[in-house]
């Protein structure tokens, strides 16, 4: 057990714990398998691995700027998959992006130019000389005008084309590059939300077992109906009227809760109590189901074992206690859910007693006189 | 012995890295040898005007000669020619080209070693990278000390520096990590080196009470020593001291000295002392809890080692190998990458003194190891010594012709730096840290 050789428990288990005993930014004091350094024993890298192993634990997951980069890439990847996409997509994201839009020369034989004299030229000027002087010969057997006329549209065409393309690509350079740099800031992005998320979903965790630990330390530290349980036990189990098997403990804040409901619906919490007590009163009277007096109802009779405590016994309890004491535990109450009703009070012909619900505890609340629960450890980790 | 220092630039008021250190180096090794300072009539290295009188000058006891500048720079052209060579496939011509444009073209300071070199047994030139070390290297290669004073950008990955790594009789590097980047670049394990630095005059007594009274510092603070400007990480480290005194609200100051050519946050918390004289910069880092080293890219932080002179932890940029490597090999301080990690290495220095005096002490038993002036000085000599007993063993490799200089067949020389190992050099313990850096025994750290 968790026990030192007096019996107690040892002293980390009071107050704050965890690395948030001194707030969020302070750093958690020195382990003690970390002696106090010396100038031999100072090492560096040593140093920097206990810091990053503080940072990483005091903020769950902490990566760096270029790990959540690379993370964000490996992402990257994973989402332009090129067995689901497009094979070629990433290499063109990264090449558009990469790339200055920087688009070729169109090639010489779109760039032609073709002008009237086109047809004649030569480097030799005497055959440009010969060519022209034979033109009008050429003229007689056909009219090279439309051709010269085609082509040099065709030219000019050519031309445009090349240069709307230019553009073209540019314009589709610069949306790969846009395209990427979105993507890729996106995708950074959803790392970095993803990484704090799941750093939130530790500390809500770990969140959670603190709360989880501090409600069963709250309830085995709940002051337990001694009085009641003592004179139950003194008791020949046959006085004893066998109601539910239900843990008393949670009764009673299902009384509160019922008066809480009760105050709720305008009735008024004082109001009920002292039908309680007026019923409590008259059953002490009575004397009980042994002495002959008003038969106690029992809806769950069967169910009524041995070690069942009977509702008698938490009303002499309750009478026991001082009035300011008898109000319901807040923590309690929040825990009981509404529970189907398995027994009813016996009603009174004067009074119209509330319905009585008996709760039903939840599954690993404590039984009320169970030993301590072990400590579960730390709450955080 | 008579021995030529050759540097861009030379002056008492000339404060940058490389001059201070040639300054330091010619003025201590004036005590065992003959020493001769050849320059430039430069004072700015961002224009190479001439501001100095051409001729024969003195400071502090050592001669200076002094060559006029024959062009000073025109910046558009140089980052024109920087663009082409740093990221495209180019020439050895357009590198030619660009050294030129980076100047400072002093033909006058190189024809004067070509005639007269033989006088000095040994020259060291500084700066691998300006136009009097390249050319004072092939002007007198078998008598060429290099002190390349390279930082890890695409300036060395240069094909034409190459042959000069590779033909020149010794090469004294800054770091370990600097030479593992010119070896692995340039294939030049033959030629003798050594792991030197530089040393500083730190001075016996620092008053650090004279200082929080003179400057008004009563709280606890950091210091930053340097050029503020964004390319030494300034702007980050001001992001993450902000940060830090938001998370912390901490009583926290940063201190900085230096002339500033980015905005300093006006925050209370950030104090500017601007220029300071030396003895005040000293008292400054006495009082500082630690100093801070922002800076991306270093090839021997000399104010680091200052620090760690006085006993002062350093806090390091983690993605500067060479400050990394050196706080790895002294065991006298820590780095950080992202704010995070700065916070809290800040405050494992702040809140545990025993850790804070233990790196301080370290420090200063690492700079009293590696860095002191009798160390450094004999290290040259030695270096002088070993390269005297032996002939030279190795030539420059001459330039190629006309047309082997104009193929563009050199790739971008920022995709080979790129592509480099990186990493501290780790000699300590069992091998390598981040990078895969082979390990240099020169740097002592036993």
């Amino acid at each position: 057990m968790d026990q030192n050789t007096q019996g107690r428990r040892p002293h980390y288990n009071r107050g704050r714990r965890g690395p948030d005993r001194r707030g969020p930014d302070r750093r958690t004091p020195q382990s003690h398998d970390q002696p106090e350094r010396s100038s031999e024993n100072v090492d560096d890298e040593q140093i920097m691995r206990d810091i990053r192993a503080r940072i990483s634990q005091r903020h769950g997951i902490e990566l760096s700027t270029q790990q959540i980069q690379e993370l964000a890439a490996r992402r990257l990847e994973a989402i332009l998959d090129p067995r689901s996409v497009n094979p070629t997509l990433m290499q063109q994201l990264r090449r558009g992006a990469d790339a200055a839009p920087e688009m070729p020369p169109p090639t010489g034989d779109a760039a032609y130019t073709f002008e009237d004299s086109t047809l004649y030229e030569s480097h030799r000027g005497f055959l440009r000389f010969m060519r022209r002087l034979l033109n009008p010969i050429l003229k007689l057997f056909f009219n090279p005008n439309p051709i010269v006329h085609a082509l040099h549209t065709q030219a000019a065409l050519n031309r445009d084309a090349a240069a709307r393309e230019a553009e073209r690509q540019r314009l589709q350079g610069e949306w790969n590059a846009l395209h990427y740099e979105i993507l890729q800031r996106l995708v950074t992005e959803v790392s970095r939300v993803s990484v704090e998320m799941q750093a939130l979903s530790l500390r809500v965790e770990s969140l959670g077992a603190r709360v989880d630990f501090n409600d069963r330390k709250l309830r085995a530290m709940e002051p337990a109906p001694q009085g009641g349980r003592a004179q139950s036990q003194s008791r020949p189990p046959a006085e004893q009227p066998q109601v539910a098997a239900q843990p008393p403990a949670s009764v009673e804040p299902a009384a509160a809760a019922a008066d809480g409901a009760a105050a709720a619906d305008g009735s008024g919490t004082s109001e009920g109590t002292r039908r309680r007590r007026r019923r409590r009163r008259g059953r002490r009277g009575s004397g009980g189901a042994a002495e002959g007096g008003a038969a106690v109802v029992v809806a769950g009779e069967g169910l009524a074992g041995p070690d069942t405590i009977g509702l008698n016994d938490l009303d002499e309890g309750d009478d026991d206690e001082p009035e300011g004491l008898s109000g319901p535990e807040p923590v309690a109450a929040a825990d009981v859910a509404p529970a189907p009703p398995v027994a009813e009070e016996p009603r009174e012909p004067a009074v119209a007693a509330p319905p009585f619900e008996q709760p039903t505890p939840p599954p690993d609340e404590p039984a009320p006189h169970a030993p301590e629960p072990p400590d579960p450890g730390p709450p955080d980790r | 012995m008579k021995l030529a220092v050759v540097v861009q630039r030379y002056g008492p008021a000339i404060n940058g890295g490389a001059e201070l250190h040639a300054r330091y180096i010619a003025e201590h090794l004036a005590e065992s040898a003959d020493v001769r300072v050849l320059t430039t009539c430069a004072a700015d290295y961002l224009t190479w005007r001439n501001e100095f009188s051409a001729g024969v000058d003195e400071v502090n006891g050592i001669p200076v000669e002094r060559f006029a500048v024959d062009r000073e720079r025109e910046l558009e052209e140089f980052g024109r020619l920087s663009e082409r060579v740093f990221n495209r496939t180019h020439s050895l011509d357009d590198e030619l080209k660009w050294l030129d444009s980076e100047g400072p073209l002093s033909r006058g300071l190189i024809e004067r070693l070509r005639s007269s070199g033989d006088e000095f047994e040994f020259v060291l030139l500084f700066s691998a990278r300006y136009y009097q070390a390249y050319y004072g290297a092939r002007a007198v290669p078998h008598r060429a000390v290099l002190v390349p004073t390279a930082e890890r950008e695409p300036s060395i990955g240069l094909g034409l520096f190459r042959p000069i790594f590779r033909g020149v009789r010794a090469i004294m590097y800054n770091s370990p990590e600097e030479r593992a980047a010119i070896t692995a670049l340039s294939d030049n394990s033959h030629v003798p080196g050594v792991v030197v630095g530089v040393g500083s005059d730190v001075p016996e007594h620092v008053d650090p009470e004279r200082a929080r009274a003179k400057f008004g510092l009563p709280n606890r603070f950091i210091v930053y020593v340097g050029r503020i400007d964004a390319n030494k990480g300034c702007g980050e480290l001001f992001q993450h001291f902000l940060q830090y005194l938001e998370r912390s609200g901490r009583e926290l100051d940063l201190v900085l000295i230096g002339s500033a050519v980015m905005p300093v946050p006006a925050h209370p918390r950030i104090r500017h002392l601007g220029f300071v004289s030396d003895q005040d910069k000293f008292d400054v880092i006495a009082a500082a809890d630690l100093l801070v080293m922002p800076s991306f890219f270093e090839s021997l932080s000399m104010v680091a080692l200052e620090a760690w002179a006085l006993g002062k932890p350093v806090l390091a940029n983690a993605h500067c190998d060479v400050l990394v490597g050196q706080c790895l090999r002294s065991n006298a301080g820590l780095y950080y990458d992202g704010a995070l990690e700065f916070g809290a290495a800040l405050e494992m220095i702040l809140d545990e003194p025993g850790l804070s005096a233990t790196l301080g002490a370290n420090g200063r038993a690492f700079f009293r190891r590696n860095y002191t002036w009798p160390v450094i000085v004999r290290k040259y000599l030695d270096m002088f010594e070993q390269l005297t007993a032996s002939p030279p063993a190795h030539a420059m490799e001459p330039l190629p012709g006309w047309f082997a200089r104009r193929s563009r067949s050199l790739p971008p020389s920022a995709a080979l730096v790129e592509a480099l190992p990186a990493g501290p050099v780790h000699t300590r313990g069992a091998g390598a840290a981040a990078g895969s850096w082979r390990n240099h025994p020169q740097e002592s750290t036993a």
